[in-house]
């Protein structure tokens, strides 16, 4: 059963891999991205959503992120209207090539039949802000609803092409939420990138605002109030939020063109060996794997001078 | 007339019936039904008081004392002078340790003086709570009612074996297993859990079928570490229907002794849960080996046998494993003989617990029983084991808490001759903590006067089985009251001023918290430096040193800021983002030692945090201290953070700095395994590859 479950879990690997190059998105692509905190219904909370929504503001602003449009709305500039208007803008502008990220931070009820974000003024019903998204030609979408009772707004929301973070598991989960202060965390700590590409992509911030959300309702003994939902991990692996480097540039260097086929060789290689792990002896698999780190190692280094 | 006088004779003979009924389905053990015949009788008889305190005696017997006490109360609004109701009150009491007890022994007394059991009963309390002359005369007064009152032979043995006299009043006993199974309670009580396990042997041979006694010896042999004989006892005590709480959750926690790593040295054994086993060890097992080589030292006394610690996650299984019950919190850990049972780091939420603190204190007290032979009061042990947590650190222990405060007002401080009662028998809520600080004061100023060596020569007085005000007089060469006044004027030379203003620093802190909010800064400096005056040792939520601290940092006053957490931490401040604030501010100002030592404090409070490892390593990196940080990162990776890369990369560092280059390949090629192309994790395998150059 053991070797059984590894193999599924390498397959889904390659399977990822293969996703990757196909929808990565393509040179010169926008991404827009709009993050709202919505209304907090005390100070606390207040204070709480908008510090989350400047966090957010200024990291997007940081780094090699120039090819993406980012705009922010809060405290009372976080209505409707405001929403709506920034939605519909985004759809005037946007292309079938770019992609759309929407990171709502704040409250949300849901009465069992209908979720609604809680806003300064009238509130926005998921099947409201599903009629706004569908406008936007950017195909490649992300809705991160971090909201209570986010779960609610699921169904709504769903369409080909769209992935859906949300941070409870249901409509039901009513209390708020802590999955936004680690998502936000996630965009800033590079422990988030885990697999050391200098980027956090959508599926990396979901694991770490995952993980951490969990560990925080287990160190301070309360009963967990939310579950944080995505609907397409290997869509959301491909969904890159904020970079630390510059990837582009190295690879599209002409000089290092051998060395970097062989780079992508030997990285073929490793994968391929991991998926074969739960298959062989661990001292065989330990010593190929240190060939093959080393070697890639010596190629990166090559590439470096 | 006469069918009237017909129905009532039926009637009669018919609750006669359903009563013997009742008492024939209790003695069969069934209990449901026994339950469902009285329910009936109650029903058919709603004013005859008699009937509730029978229905009463089957719940306490059945381990469900709070509706018992419903029934006996419910029997006293029918009959408010019915003496059994009482003396079923003065049982339910006496088994929860409540002072009500006595109260209600006493009542039923003065109804019924012929009411021998309830003088028992007195006599008990005052055997538990050290009052020998009081607990003779209550059994003799059982005793003049009924010569052969058991309890009150059984009160009058324990009486001369925990003086270790050998005691006439054993074979008066006889074959009755109940009474020895009393005296196996006083051992047990008085932590003399060996002898309590021969007693209850004892009890059991002489009634095989005293399942009580079976329970109680399987709970103390768990106690002391012999599981396997512990849960034969328990399970022979459930499958004969005694299945009180204690024994059912013990049966339950031995099914769960599977999840435990145990790690054993010539000294000790160590057991963790193997969920936290590999995070845990490093610190428990140096803090073991540290206690241990301190208490040797300064007790003058080696352990002949290893000590056992036990550190539980799920604080419930600690009071299961210590108590039979889950519900009573307040409970840090325990010690039986040579094995202590704890809380883990990760039994209770970050910053509320010092696990390092806990295990200190409890060592104290494996030293203390054995050198003693367990024949020390409640009051010295753990007076002593409070007085050596602050010793080992001042920022260690317990601060003087609100409630302790509100003790210190009051006047509520027991005298020296009378202490151990604020541990047993409570009179107020709070009073256990109240004790336990009283007696850590106590033993902190015997050492400040008489110097620390006095300690020791009160361990081996206490250990010839000396009462307290006699080891007072000899040890101290001072009259229990004159100790009493002495003391007490040091208490109010440190209190007096916190307990003085506390009503004043309420309304001050709460103040300083509105400033903070408001975000006025100047204000919240003023006003925070007074309230902090007025109760230094107050470091909870919504402390004045952190909000000063923050208003400082609002206003880039750093040297203000670094001072007041730094007085934070000092005064033994637990909050760990607090802590990893101060130090960061002094790692930015190149205080990396004082940053270390900020850091490590909160290995002893919560050492399950990743980012606190990953902070320290990475600063025991910049600091030389290579081997620590290999500490670190190896903790780190043992709970598993999100960065695997990244942890194993800093592990790989470390390694490479403390000259391990094999290990540090492998670490290095765990790192690359999660991410292959995480460049900083190549370099350094190409580097302790030896390929860095070729």
């Amino acid at each position: 059963m053991a070797a059984a479950a590894q193999v599924g879990c390498g397959l889904k690997r390659l399977l990822l891999i293969s996703l990757a190059a196909v929808i990565a998105a393509p040179a010169f692509a926008t991404t827009y991205i709009v993050t709202i905190a919505g209304l907090g219904g005390e100070p606390d909370y207040e204070t709480r959503f908008e510090l989350l929504a400047n966090d957010t503001d200024k990291i997007l602003h940081t780094g090699p992120n120039a090819d993406r449009s980012v705009e922010t709305l809060q405290g009372a500039a976080a209505t409707k209207a405001k929403l709506t208007a920034s939605l519909n803008r985004v759809a005037s502008e946007a292309k079938a090539q770019d992609a759309l990220v929407l990171m709502m931070i704040g409250h949300g009820t849901f009465d069992g039949a209908e979720y609604k974000f809680n806003l300064p003024g009238p509130d926005i019903s998921a099947a409201e802000l599903a009629a706004l998204l569908n406008h936007i030609p950017a195909t490649r979408q992300l809705i991160v609803n971090m909201t209570s009772a986010s779960g609610g707004a699921t169904e709504a929301l769903k369409r080909a092409n769209r992935t859906i973070i949300t941070a409870t598991r249901s409509g039901a989960e009513r209390n708020a939420t802590v999955f936004a202060r680690f998502w936000v965390e996630a965009l800033r700590d590079a422990a988030a990138d885990t697999d050391k590409n200098g980027q956090v992509t959508a599926l990396e911030a979901f694991h770490y605002a995952q993980t951490k959300t969990a560990a925080f309702y287990t160190e301070q003994k309360h009963l967990v109030t939310e579950h944080a939902q995505i609907d397409d991990q290997q869509r959301a692996g491909t969904f890159t939020l904020v970079r630390y480097g510059s990837i582009a540039a190295e690879t599209s260097d002409p000089a290092k063109k051998e060395l970097i086929a062989k780079k992508e060789q030997i990285e073929n290689q490793i994968d391929a060996l991991k998926y074969q792990k739960s298959l062989m002896a661990p001292e065989d698999y330990r010593k190929q794997l240190t060939n093959l780190l080393v070697e890639l190692a010596k190629t990166q280094a090559a590439i470096d001078k | 007339m006469k069918v009237f006088g017909i129905l009532v004779l039926c009637g009669l003979s018919l609750c006669a019936q359903s009563l013997e009924r009742a008492r024939a389905l209790w003695r069969a053990h069934d209990y449901d039904g026994a339950n469902n015949e009285f329910r009936a009788l109650v029903k058919a008889n709603p004013k005859n008081a008699a009937y509730r305190v029978e229905w009463g005696r089957l719940f306490f017997e059945r381990f469900n004392p709070a509706e018992a006490a419903n029934l006996y109360n419910e029997a006293l609004g029918i009959d408010p002078r019915n003496a059994q109701a009482y003396l079923g009150l003065a049982e339910v009491y006496a088994d929860e340790f409540s002072a009500k007890a006595d109260q209600a022994a006493e009542k039923a007394l003065e109804i019924d003086p012929k009411l021998y059991h309830a003088h028992e009963i007195l006599a008990r309390i005052a055997l538990e709570d050290d009052d020998t002359k009081k607990a003779a005369s209550e059994a003799d007064a059982a005793l003049a009612i009924e010569p052969a009152a058991l309890d009150a032979i059984a009160v009058h043995a324990s009486i001369d074996l925990l003086k270790d006299k050998a005691s006439d009043w054993v074979a008066r006993i006889g074959n009755r297993g109940k009474g020895f199974e009393t005296i196996a309670h006083f051992f047990v009580i008085n932590r003399r859990y060996d002898e309590g396990i021969e007693y209850y042997r004892k009890a059991i041979a002489a009634t095989p079928d005293l399942w009580s006694a079976h329970s109680q010896l399987g709970v103390n042999l768990m106690r002391l570490g012999n599981q396997e004989e512990a849960t034969k006892e328990l399970q022979l005590a459930y499958d004969n229907h005694f299945r009180d709480a204690a024994t059912a959750n013990y049966l339950t926690l031995i099914d769960s002794e599977k999840n435990y790593d145990t790690f054993t040295s010539p000294t000790s054994v160590l057991r963790l849960n193997k969920k936290e086993a590999d995070a845990l060890k490093p610190y428990f097992e140096a803090e073991i080996a540290r206690a241990m080589a301190t208490y040797e030292k300064k007790y003058g006394f080696q352990m002949d046998k290893a000590v056992q610690v036990e550190a539980y996650p799920n604080h419930g299984d600690l009071l299961v494993r210590t108590l039979g019950l889950p519900d009573e919190a307040g409970i840090l850990g325990v010690t039986f003989n040579n094995v202590i049972s704890m809380d883990s780091p990760s039994g209770r939420p970050p910053g509320s617990f010092h696990w390092a603190s806990t295990l200190w204190h409890e060592m104290s007290h494996v030293y203390v029983l054995t050198m003693t032979n367990e024949r020390v009061p409640r009051w010295f042990t753990e007076g002593l084991a409070v007085h050596e947590e602050t010793a080992t650190s001042p920022d260690w222990g317990d601060r003087l808490s609100p409630e302790i405060i509100t003790a210190l007002r009051d006047k509520k401080l027991l005298p020296i001759s009378k202490i151990d009662r604020g541990f047993v028998h409570p009179t107020y809520p709070g009073q256990v903590i109240v004790s336990y600080y009283q007696a850590g004061k106590i033993c902190d100023y015997i050492a400040q006067r008489w110097g620390s060596s006095k300690l020791v020569d009160m361990i081996h007085a206490f250990a010839k089985n000396e009462p307290t005000v006699d080891v007072i007089r000899e040890q101290l060469k001072l009259e229990p009251d004159a100790f009493d006044k002495d003391f007490l004027a040091e208490i109010d030379r440190q209190t007096g001023s916190t307990v003085k203003n506390f009503a004043d620093w309420t309304k001050k802190i709460k103040e300083v918290n509105e400033l903070a909010k408001a975000g006025k800064t100047d204000e919240v400096i003023d006003q925070g430096r007074a309230a902090e005056a007025m109760y230094p040792d107050y470091v909870e939520t919504g402390d004045a040193y952190s909000l000063i601290a923050e208003a400082c940092l609002k206003k880039s006053d750093r040297k203000c800021a670094l001072d007041q957490l730094g007085r934070y931490s000092k005064e033994g401040g637990r909050d760990a983002a607090t802590v990893k604030k101060y130090a960061k501010l002094l790692e930015e100002d190149g205080r990396l030692k004082e940053a270390e030592a900020a850091l490590e404090r909160l290995n002893f409070i919560y050492p399950l945090d990743p980012d606190l490892h990953d902070r320290l390593g990475n600063l025991y990196l910049k600091t030389g201290g290579a081997n620590l940080a290999v500490r670190e990162f190896s903790v780190l990776n043992a709970l598993h953070p999100i960065d695997t890369a990244g942890s194993h990369y800093n592990l790989a560092k470390a390694y490479a700095a403390a000259g391990q280059k094999n290990k540090a390949r492998e670490e290095a090629i765990n790192a690359l395994e999660a991410a292959p192309d995480f460049k900083p994790a190549q370099t350094l395998l190409l580097e302790v590859s030896g390929e860095s150059e070729k």
